[in-house]
This record gives structure tokens, sequence and C-alpha cells, in this order.
């Protein structure tokens, strides 16, 4: 049994023996290749095999782990109802506006509708992206899905379970692909569509004597006289758009919304069935004033879609530049 | 003087001032003695400091000296020529050192480490909202926000970092506050009290007891005066001073006396030689503060891996800044991502975390009697390699003690240690009684009064220290001595002096049958030998022939050669014929026999090694610090404390040894043999610096005796130029400078001088050398605990800077913001990080060799490619994965977000459409967004539990360890507690833009955190079962 002292002393020789070495200086090319000890970039190459095949299988491993986590994930999953709806999940259930034709992709922060009134160069871009964003309402094969499970709806007959609704193109004259969407004459035709939310149910706005005050005064107008005339249609989100400013107002001319102002409710709910497609209002601005940027802002009405301009929930906005 | 001289001369001219017109320029007016000669001769100036004194004022007649000042021994100088040479020289006072105003110090925290980075972020921040500003009608005030919060982020830190600094050492305060207030002056034939400023050279000066020495001045006259000199040479006994030139050495020559110094008896009058900072004090005070002490190791492990951190970070930024413009982003977009890059890049709080876990360190420190001044020091400590101890004191008691005696021609030895548990020896021979009445009657030391209840050792006595030492002997051996003295009253005494070297004492015997006077005398054994004729011998007198003469001498030799301080003994019964009662003895011319006496006995003394010492060098050498001694003691000495301390370990042989073993000359011994070495301060003056470095490569064991406070500086360079890490020890005022020059200086917090305090790191508060280990032990774990520490944090920058790469490069949704990632660096990570510093050490950290500071760095490429490369990808996995799950279950099925980034940030979007068909307007993607960001912060906490558990280990098994770091179970529920606070605190969606997430999202990260948990466990399992294998070199940080 060494005594402590021996111990130490043992201890001492060895470790104090060695005299501390200096790492040495190297120079930029012999970082990359080192012909002393032939690495490259401070390994041999026996060494970067090793390093590199241990890091290969660490990696193979990893994404072996995050493979499984995700297809054990995706067993959870529905594929056509979302894991959360409505309230418990972020979307929320107030749905906001979308309007068509879009700017260009490469100017994406863009709301700014501009093109010179009577070239059609000029303004092909907006007729050739609505042709686009029609074509799926024109052409039933183009959505999978939509075809056989037409439904012909109306107020008085929402769809069967698994059915989708129509859209009538054709009420939308003389926003027609056949009449630029009327583009060529100055008195653009923009489209409107409600966003999907699934299993959102709309509270409609059905008596003229329930009316919010924000409310313009010519829908509330509009929604007395289809009270009296079709009782039956007031199961609808009512649309409006307005100049945002009083500029605008005066700018923005009549507006006549096609085929009815507004989303007919028998679309609702949206529940992600085959060949779905939303309802669109074309809403024609008869006579804008030109060379003058107009500020528009649309907005949908139910008695569950609060609005923001800020966080531009339950509405959207554009602006308009016919010179 | 009219010789031309150089400019490196220029300051020796200053120091040895010859006539008065020499400073005087060409024009007649005075050169300033302040304005220091360029800074190219600053560093000749300093070598010139590090040179023994070379002063001839001792060495010229009195009347040469007079000359040279222009002053008069009696009535001094005139009014008008110290006025002259006030104006010349300056105030007698020690400049003090220029010193780095406070607002530069403070700037170099603001900006210094990574605060040029943040401060970059922020600049980008605000330059990125003042144009988006001025562009956009309503634009985010992200950026706005995210450069606030870097800029408080840094000076935040900035002002922390400033206020440990400004904590640090102020050298020379202490040094003003030693300069006496006022002194007193002959000028023109008056007596004049001035303030000590106000003395100029020539001046002729009075000093009494209990004053402290205004200048350096060449005493004139005497009246047993002796000074102090312990502050400035170390040597604690009061030293006599008078008008004889006795030395060359300005130091040890008796007719000078050193500014500073403290006058213990006596009075003189001199000429004052030399003032202000050309005094010997001012030489020393302008070397330590004139060092340069480097960087710390721990400072030079930080700022390697500030670059090491800021160089990635520089890279990855403009790497993909330049990829973002390849990739057609608007260069706003890339100025953004360039931000996000550096914030996820620089762990924000890990300096303070460093600095906090310095402090609990520094504070448990301080628990074990070791202060430290720098915080810094603390890790210096523990990476030394070598300690430069000073003998008196630290390694010793500092308390002179009698070791042994020679009676009946014998040795016997008496019992040194501190609690009196050694042997015990027969006190009841003739011998031992003869001798011991010797001891205690011829002595004039006496226990000082009021220390009723103090154990004899540690009473304090007034006296000399050997007579100290014998006055407890022989209160312990023979009861109360002063009861003792009065039973045989002193009739007369020939007190000590250094012509005689004994002292006599003729007292009245307590037998009152007796008439007989007794003679006692002790001295210098070879001087009371020459005056004996019979010996005392097992109760016989004998005659003192050639064989006992022998026995004599070897027993001299015996305890010479241990290094203890030997004594003569002998006494004489008078005959009562001659000198009957009353008899009148006059000591002055002496009328009493002092030859022929009775030989007694011998005793030595030594300062005896502190208990604890051995043990402590012992562990040093176990952890592989080398021991090197540096005294102004007798070399023999200094080596019988070495060995006994266990400094030169049994066995190994100094060259010297060697040489007396296999009887050849010194000259023949291969030096490289010996292992030992006893160095002399004198054999030092002449060593070349390489001869030095040799002297200190190839022995192990070394000491220095009879070395200068130069030479000590001397020797920690050398020690330094071959790369060890050197702490020194030290107390005096000439310890200073090697104490600033040292890696750390250790000063003595009992013994030490206010100067010595101040130039050091660290302060021993209870003068022990023990206590430098437990220090060691201490900073060696720190070490150890801060790369823990580091890889902790640093893991986590992984999954903070892959979600920008994915964002940048996959065009996916921004998966971590910006808020969140300071969120972690400086919320949630910052407790578990600080908690890692108060683990446990894995093993006997100090059963291994030192860190070696050139290859063993506090981060190294296996931390990093631990922490980034493995443990921070699988983390990066967990949040991404959290981040597709939730994606995935709100609508956005992974496939649909990758290409998605354009639309998704386009505020014009109000309808994007998810996997579900479902459209989502602006709000609600960001809110989506931000839920993500959030659950990829609640994630990397997930993760960053099993993160710090595999991180509390470096070698073993957690099971080994155990979870007892109650600081660290806290750290865990800490942050445990905080990301839940953040999450679902309300209006933190406003305010962190964080967002409550359902319980379900906390699950998603568990597997990879007990992979982590699982890799890692494997990982040091194989680490255990081969060391030194592949995976250690590859993988062991």
């Amino acid at each position: 049994m060494p005594t402590i002292t021996e111990d130490c002393i043992d201890g001492f020789q060895q470790y104090y023996a060695r005299p501390l070495e200096r790492p040495k200086k190297k120079s930029f090319k012999q970082m990359i290749y080192d012909d002393e000890d032939n690495s490259y970039f401070g390994r041999t190459i026996d060494s970067w095999a090793k390093i590199g095949t241990f890091y290969f299988a660490f990696y193979g491993v990893l994404g072996a782990l995050v493979a499984i986590c995700m297809w054990a994930f995706f067993q959870t999953l529905d594929p056509r109802i979302p894991k959360w709806t409505l309230d418990s999940s972020i979307i929320g259930t107030n749905p906001g506006l979308g309007f068509r034709p879009l700017p260009p992709v490469d100017n994406v922060e863009s709301t700014l509708i501009w093109y010179k009134g009577t070239q059609h160069e000029n303004y092909k871009h907006w007729t050739d992206s609505l042709d686009d964003f029609l074509a799926v309402y024109k052409v039933p094969g183009l959505t999978p899905g939509r075809g056989q499970n037409i439904y012909n709806c109306d107020y008085n007959q929402p769809p069967p379970k698994g059915q989708v609704c129509d859209v009538d193109i054709k009420s939308w004259s003389p926003c027609t692909k056949e009449n630029n969407y009327s583009y060529h004459k100055s008195s653009p035709c923009i489209f409107l569509k409600l966003n999907k939310i699934y299993d959102w149910r709309p509270d409609f706005y059905n008596s003229s004597q329930d009316l919010p005050a924000a409310m313009p005064e010519n829908l509330k107008t509009y929604i007395a006289d289809i009270e009296k005339k079709e009782a039956h249609k007031l199961n609808t989100i009512w649309v409006s758009c307005e100049g945002e400013n009083p500029a605008d107002q005066e700018n923005i001319g009549p507006v006549n919304y096609l085929p009815i102002r507004g989303f007919p409710g028998y679309f609702y709910p949206y529940q992600n069935s085959e060949g779905y497609l939303s309802p669109l209002v074309a809403v024609h601005f008869q006579r804008p004033k030109r060379g003058i940027i107009i500020n528009i802002e649309c907005k949908a009405w139910a008695r569950n879609i609060v609005h923001d301009r800020k966080e531009r929930i339950g509405s959207v906005h554009y602006e308009l530049l016919i010179d | 003087m009219s010789v031309q001289l150089t400019r490196a001369d220029s300051y020796r001219v200053a120091t040895v001032i010859a006539t008065d017109d020499d400073n005087r320029t060409a024009d007649g007016h005075f050169k300033s003695r302040r304005k220091m000669p360029a800074k190219a001769a600053k560093k000749e100036n300093l070598d010139d400091l590090k040179q023994e004194l070379d002063i001839d004022h001792h060495k010229i007649s009195p009347e040469d000296l007079y000359q040279r000042f222009q002053t008069h021994p009696e009535n001094g100088l005139s009014h008008a020529k110290a006025k002259e040479n006030l104006e010349r020289d300056g105030p007698n006072a020690l400049t003090p050192p220029k010193q780095t105003p406070e607002w530069v110090k403070f700037c170099k925290n603001l900006f210094g480490g990574f605060a040029m980075l943040l401060w970059i972020g922020a600049i980008l921040c605000f330059v990125a909202y003042s144009i988006q500003a001025t562009t956009s009608e309503e634009p985010a005030d992200d950026n706005l926000y995210l450069g606030i919060v870097l800029s408080a982020v840094v000076i935040v830190t900035g002002i922390f970092s400033y206020y440990q600094e400004s904590k640090s050492s102020k050298i020379m305060e202490s040094f003003k506050n030693m300069v006496p207030q006022f002194a007193t002056v002959i000028r023109e034939g008056e007596k004049l009290t001035l303030r000590a400023e106000d003395l100029v050279l020539g001046d002729v000066v009075e000093v009494k007891f209990g004053d402290r020495i205004p200048a350096d001045i060449r005493i004139i006259e005497a009246r047993n005066f002796k000074v102090d000199n312990s502050s400035l040479t170390g040597e604690s006994e009061p030293q006599s001073r008078g008008a004889e030139f006795t030395h060359e050495n300005p130091l040890e020559t008796k007719n000078l006396a050193f500014f500073s110094t403290n006058a213990v008896e006596g009075t003189a009058k001199g000429v004052v030689i030399s003032c202000g900072d050309h005094t010997v004090m001012g030489r020393i005070a302008g070397l330590a503060s004139g060092l340069d002490t480097g960087e710390t190791p721990i400072a030079k492990e930080i700022h390697h891996f500030i670059h090491l951190i800021t160089g990635v970070a520089v890279f990855l930024g403009v790497t993909f800044f330049v990829i973002a413009f390849i990739l057609g982003y608007h260069w706003l977009d890339a100025v953004i991502f360039l931000i996000g890059i550096i914030v996820a890049n620089v762990p924000e709080g890990l300096l303070a975390t460093v600095t906090v876990c310095l402090t609990l360190t520094a504070k448990r420190m301080a628990s074990k009697n070791c202060l430290v001044k720098n915080l810094e020091a603390v890790e210096t400590l523990g990476s030394t390699s070598t300690i430069c101890s000073d003998k008196t004191g630290t390694l010793t008691q500092n308390r002179m003690t009698v070791a042994h005696m020679w009676f009946d021609n014998q040795i016997i030895e008496a019992d040194t240690t501190e609690d009196q548990s050694g042997v015990q020896y027969d006190r009841t021979s003739p011998g031992f009684k003869a001798l011991s009445r010797i001891a205690t009657l011829c002595n004039r030391a006496e226990f000082k009064g009021g220390q009723d209840g103090v154990p004899i050792l540690k009473k304090e006595v007034s006296g000399d220290a050997s007579e100290a030492a014998l006055l407890k002997c022989m209160e312990l051996a023979l009861g109360d001595v002063m009861n003792i003295r009065k039973r045989n009253r002193k009739i007369a005494e020939v007190p000590f002096n250094s012509t005689n070297k004994y002292q006599v004492s003729i007292h009245e015997t307590e037998d009152t049958n007796d008439p007989r006077y007794l003679l006692v005398m002790k001295g210098a054994p070879e001087r009371i030998l020459e005056r004996c004729s019979t010996i005392f011998i097992n109760g016989k007198e004998k005659v003192l022939d050639e064989e006992m003469k022998e026995a004599f001498n070897n027993a001299y030799m015996e305890l010479g050669g241990l290094g203890e301080r030997v004594l003569g003994f002998c006494d004489f019964m008078l005959p009562s014929d001659k000198y009957p009662t009353g008899y009148k003895f006059n000591t002055d011319d002496i009328n009493f026999p002092i030859d022929n006496l009775r030989f007694v006995g011998l005793m030595s003394m030594i300062d005896p090694p502190r208990a604890a010492v051995p043990d402590a060098v012992a562990k040093c050498r176990s952890a592989g610090i080398k021991v090197i001694m540096v005294t102004g003691d007798h070399p023999i000495t200094a080596k019988a404390i070495a060995k006994s301390v266990g400094i030169i370990s049994e066995g190994n042989e100094t060259i010297e040894d060697i040489a007396q073993r296999l009887n050849i000359p010194v000259s023949e011994v291969n030096p490289r043999e010996a292992k030992a070495a006893v160095v002399h301060g004198a054999e030092l003056r002449d060593v070349s610096s390489d001869q030095l470095d040799e002297i200190l490569r190839y022995h192990t064991e070394i000491v220095f005796a009879r070395t200068s406070p130069q030479q000590k500086l001397i020797i920690v360079e050398g020690c330094q130029r071959m790369g060890a890490i050197v702490a020194v020890t030290g107390d005096g005022v000439n310890d200073s400078p090697a104490l600033k020059k040292a890696d750390i200086g250790v000063a003595m917090g009992i013994a030490g001088s206010d100067v010595s305090k101040q130039a050091a790191d660290m302060i021993l508060l209870d003068d022990n050398f023990a206590s430098i280990v437990t220090g060691v032990e201490e900073g060696r774990l720190i070490f150890d605990n801060l790369k823990k520490s580091i890889a902790y944090t640093l893991t986590s920058n992984i999954p903070e800077i892959s979600p920008f790469l994915a964002f940048i490069l996959c065009d996916i949704p921004l998966p971590l913001g910006t808020v969140t990632i300071l969120c972690i660096d400086l919320g949630t990570d910052m407790v578990p990080a600080i908690s890692l510093a108060y683990e446990h050490a894995e093993a006997d950290i100090m059963k291994r060799p030192p860190r070696d500071p050139f290859n063993d760095k506090l981060v190294n490429s296996r931390l990093i490619s631990m922490a980034y490369g493995q443990i921070g990808m699988i983390q990066a996995a967990a949040g991404f994965f959290v981040y597709f799950v939730i994606m995935a279950e709100n609508g956005f099925l992974p496939m649909k977000l990758f290409g998605i980034r354009k639309m998704w940030d386009s505020k014009a979007v109000n309808d994007l459409t998810d996997s579900y068909g479902q459209e989502w307007t602006y709000r609600d993607r960001k809110t989506l967004e931000y839920t993500c960001h959030t659950a990829f912060f609640i994630s990397i906490v997930v993760v960053q539990w099993a993160d710090l558990i595999i991180c509390k280990t470096r070698r073993n098994s957690i099971f080994h360890q155990g979870m007892r770091n109650w600081a660290l179970n806290f750290g865990l529920v800490f942050e445990t507690v905080l990301a839940a606070f953040l999450s679902y605190c309300p209006g933190m969606d406003k305010g962190l833009r964080m967002y409550p997430l359902k319980l379900v999202w906390w699950f998603p990260a568990i597997p990879f955190m007990l992979a982590i948990f699982v890799y890692d466990e494997t990982r040091r399992f194989y680490l255990r079962r081969n060391p030194g294998g592949w995976l250690e070199q590859e993988t062991y940080y």
C-alpha cells in the first residue's frame, strides 16, 4: 500500500514531466492542406471519413426519428376535416373577404388595381387573371370531384350532405369574359368572395328592423326592398363596397352588385365537400373617377362577422386607379 | 554636469542627483521632472527599474554628501535653495499612475464582446424601421421594438460588467496613504514642521520612534535608532541604523533609511537623498503599476470564444444576406434576415452567466478564506501550474520556536507544532535544569499584558524573536517564568550587541543559603564556547577537552544544517569570596569574569512550518502543480523548511547534495541529475534568462533563497516564459511587482501590507498556504462547470438559427421569432445555466494535471461539435416537429408550407387557402405563426430540460452523479414556470407576441427530449468504456 506521499510523487512525475507545447501557427495554405500530417482542413482523409460516417449515421437516426414522429402524427389527422375547427382553431369564426383580380405575383404586397382604360394590352393582366380565377366555375372538370355532386340549390333547397351548390356564372353579365369584365369601358368588375372557414355558419341579418347602425344606408334600403319583394332571399351574407374616405366615396361612383348583393346562405356551412366552390359577388364600378386612386373597402355583413379595418377582418381593402 | 547623456540614462540621472543644474534646459527653464521621456524610452525605463538599486549616496563621506546637496548638517538647506529644489523636483509624493478614464472603461464594456454585433443588429433594426416608416403608411413597429430591446440588452449587460470591473484594484491609493503627513526639518538652522510632500533633496530631517520615514535618508546621527523594514524587504525584525557605512548594497547598509518604513526605536537625523518617485518605495510602486499584467487565462478563453461565435455569426449572416439577394429577396428583407441571424447566433445572456458563475465561486472561496478581488482570478487559480510561495508566514507559522536543544551531549527535539501535540522530552535531568535556568534568566523578553486566555504560543511578546521563542519554550516547560525571574533577581546585565555577540546577566539565586551570584550568558555558540573551560554533562562538570569540542561542533553543525538559529548557553557561579553580596557590578567596564565559564548547552530555533502545509503541498503535487519557494531567508533555513513541508521531497538531492555524497566538486555534477535545486539570490544576479529557464525546466523542486524583490519578478517572468500559469504569494511591499506580474497574485490577509493587497488578485484571509489549494480546487471546478454551462447555452443556438435558415431557404412562414429567441437567451436559459456553477465535481479534480492553457480551451471544437452538431440538431428537429404539428392541426400540412412565405407575409393577401380549403386572413395567419413561435419556444424549453441534465456530467452517468444540485433542480422548475407564464399570461400576445398553447402542444417535443437523454447517456457510457477512444477524441469537451 503506497503512502499518500508516494502516490502524489508518482502523480507529480507523471504529470509535470511534459513540457507545455504551444500549438504551431499555421499558414492559410496549411489550413487547407498540411503535408506534414497529410491533412485537409485539419483532418486526415481517414479522420474525415470516420467523422463523416459518424454524422451520417447520427443524422440518419435523427431523420428516422423525425419520420416516425411525423408518420405517427399524420395517423391522427383526417384528410377532409381539420383537427381543430372554428373557435378551437386559430382561424376562429370571423371570416375575411377576398377580391379578384389580384395584382401580379411579383408585387404581392400591393392591392392596387391599376390600368389604362382603353388599351387591351394594359388591362390584359387583370382580365387574364380573372379568366384563370373563373375557369373552375366555367368548367366543372377542373375542380376535382365537381360534376356528379352538383346540386341545384336555392334558399329553400339547401344541398344535402356531400352535394355542392352550383354558382351561376351567367347572372354576372356584364361582368363576363366576353365583355372583358367591362374593363375596356373603364368600369371594371371586381369579384368578391367570403373566406371559407370549415363548418362556419352565418347568422344572417334577415330583418330590416334589426340592422346595425354602421351598415351603409343603401344596403339597408336594399335589404328592406328584398324583405318586401323576395323575403326568402333574406338569408344572405350582405356585401357593401364603399370608398374609405369621403373623397373616395365621391370618386367611387355608382356600384352594382351581381348577381345579388351578397352571398346566398345556402352555400354555408363549408364542409370541405369535394367540388365545393365559393359563391362570388361581382362588384361593378360603373363610373369610377379616372386618374385618381380610390381606396375601396368591401365588407361582408352578418351578425357574427365583426369588422376591423386595420386588422382586415370581415372586410377587404383594395385601391382602384384607372388612367 | 557637462557630460553628454543618452536618453536611457535620463532616469538614472534623475535618481542619482549630483548637482542642481543638470535638469535645466538650454534657455534656463526648469524641466519638469514629471515629463516622462517619449514612449520609446518607456520600456527602457521599466527595465531600468528592474535593475538592482544602484546608488552611491551611502558610500561617500558625509562631507561629500553635504557638498553634493549643498546642505549643512546643523543648519540644513536655505529656504531659497529648498524652494528651488521643490520647483525642480516637484513634491515628495508618488505620482499616481495614469488611469483610464471611467467613460473609456464604460465604453469598452458597452462595445466589447458581443456588444458590437448586437449594436449592429439594433442599428439595422432602426434603419429597417425608418425605411418602413417612410415608405409605408402603417409601418409594422416590430423592428423598432426589436431595436429597442437589443439596445437595452447591450446597455444592461454593459452596465453589469462595468459595475463588476469598477470594483477592481486601485493600487496607487494605498501608496498615497502611506506618505507621512508631517516631518521635522531643519532649514537655515531652524526646526520646522513641514508637510512631508514639501521635503526636498538635501533637507536635514529628524526622525524619532513611531514616525514614518518621510523620504529616503542618509543617516548622519543616530541614537539607538531602529527601523522596521518589513514592508520593503520582508525582513520582520527591526534593524538598527546608524551613521556608519556597512554594506555596498544600499538596502543592507546601516546608514540609509527608506521612505515609508517605520522607525520603531530611538531617534536619528539624516539628509534626504531621494524623494517621491525616486525613492526605493517609489521605484517599487512604479514597477508594480508599470507592469503589463496581461489578460487572465479566462479572459483569453472568453475572447477566443467570442471570436469563434462572432466568426460564425458574421459568416452565416453575410452568406445568407448574399443568398437572400440571389434568391431575389428585397434588400430590406435581406437586412431583416441578417438581424435575425445575428440575434440567433449571439448567446446574449452568456457573458452575464459567466460573470455570475464566477461571482458565485468567488463567494464560496471567500467563505474558505480566499478573498478574490478580481473575478477572473477565480479561474486563474484553477489553471495555475506553478506556485511561487513565500516562506515566512505562508508556509511557516511566522513565529520563532525552539526546535532543538543540545545538552548532556545529546540532541533533544522540542515540540514545534501549533497545538503542542508533538513529542515531549525529559524535563528533570540536571542538564535541562541548568540550560532552562539560563534561558529563563538571560532573557529580556516579556509577555505583553492582558493575554490571560491566549495559549502560550500565541501570546504576544515584547522583545526580539529568538528571546520570545526561548521565553515561550520555558513558559511551557517550567511554568510561570516571570515568577522565576522574580525569585532570581537580576543584578546586572550586558545586552546583546553585534560586536561581542553575547548577552550576560548576573542574578541572585533563589537558593537563600547560597550567597553566590549566578552569571548567565547566551550568544553565538562559537563565541560562547571560546569563553568556556568546562562543560556540564550529566550533572557533572567536566573539562572542555578536544573530544567535547568535537561533540559540540557536530551538534552545532547538525542544528545549523537544519536551518535553525543556534544559541549557546553557559553559566558560572561567581565565588562569594571575590564577589560578595552587594558587590557593585559594572557593565560598562566589566569587573567580573566572562571567561572560563561552564558551558551548558545549545538551543536552536526555527520558524516551523504550519501544520496543514505539508498536506497542501502534497495535494499540489498530485494536482501537477509545481511549488517553488522564493524567500529572502538563508538558503539553509529555506532548504530545511522546503524539506519539512515537502517542497523538496524525500530522496531528492540538490547538486550540492550529490557532490557531497559522491565526494566530488560541485562543478563536476551534471546539473540534470539533480531534481532539486537551491538557488542563492547572489547566483541569480549573474544568471541570464536562458540559464534561468534551464534551472526552471530541469529542476522540479526549486528553492530560491536570499532573493530581492526584483529577482522575484524575474523568477515569475521565467516561469511564465515556460508557459506556466503562475501564482505568487507575498506580503511585503517588495512583493507587489511580482504579485502584479503573476497571473494571480496572492496577498496575505493578516501579515500583508496594504500595497501587496492592492497589487494582488486574491487575499488569503488566514495567511495559510493550504487555503490556496482549496482555491485551486474551486478554480478547477468552475472551469469545468463553465464548460458545462456554455455547452448548455450554446446548444439552444441551433434551434434558434435554423428557423431563420429554413425561412430563407424553404420559404416557409418563420418558425421562431427574434423576440422569442431573446426570451430563451435572456429568460429561460439563464437560471439553469447559472445553476450549473453549483454542480459538484465528477471525479477528484485534484488528481489530474493543471489545464494546458494552449490546448485545453474553454470552448473547443468538440464542445461546438456536441452542442451545435449533435444535441442542437436534435433540439432543432424537436422545434420543427412542433411547428409542423401546429401548422398541420390548424390546416396547413407541411407540403403546403414550402414556398408559401411571400403570400403568407403579405398584408395584401387576405384569403390564403390552407390544405383544407379554409381561407385565412392576414391577422389569423399571423396569430397562427406567433402561436408556432410560442410552441417552438416551449419545445426548446422542453428539450433544454434534457440538455441541462446531460450537461451536469461530462463523463459520468447521471445516475452516478445524482440530482442533488438543488439550484439546478430549481432551474428546471424555473424555466418551465417562466415559459408557461410567457405563454399563458394575458397580455403577452400584445407585448411579446406569445400566445397560449393547447396543452397537447407541449408533448410533441418529448420524444426528442428523451432522444437527447438516451443519446448522451449512451455516448458517455462508451466514453467510460473506452477511455481515450475515438468517441472521446471527437466528443469529450
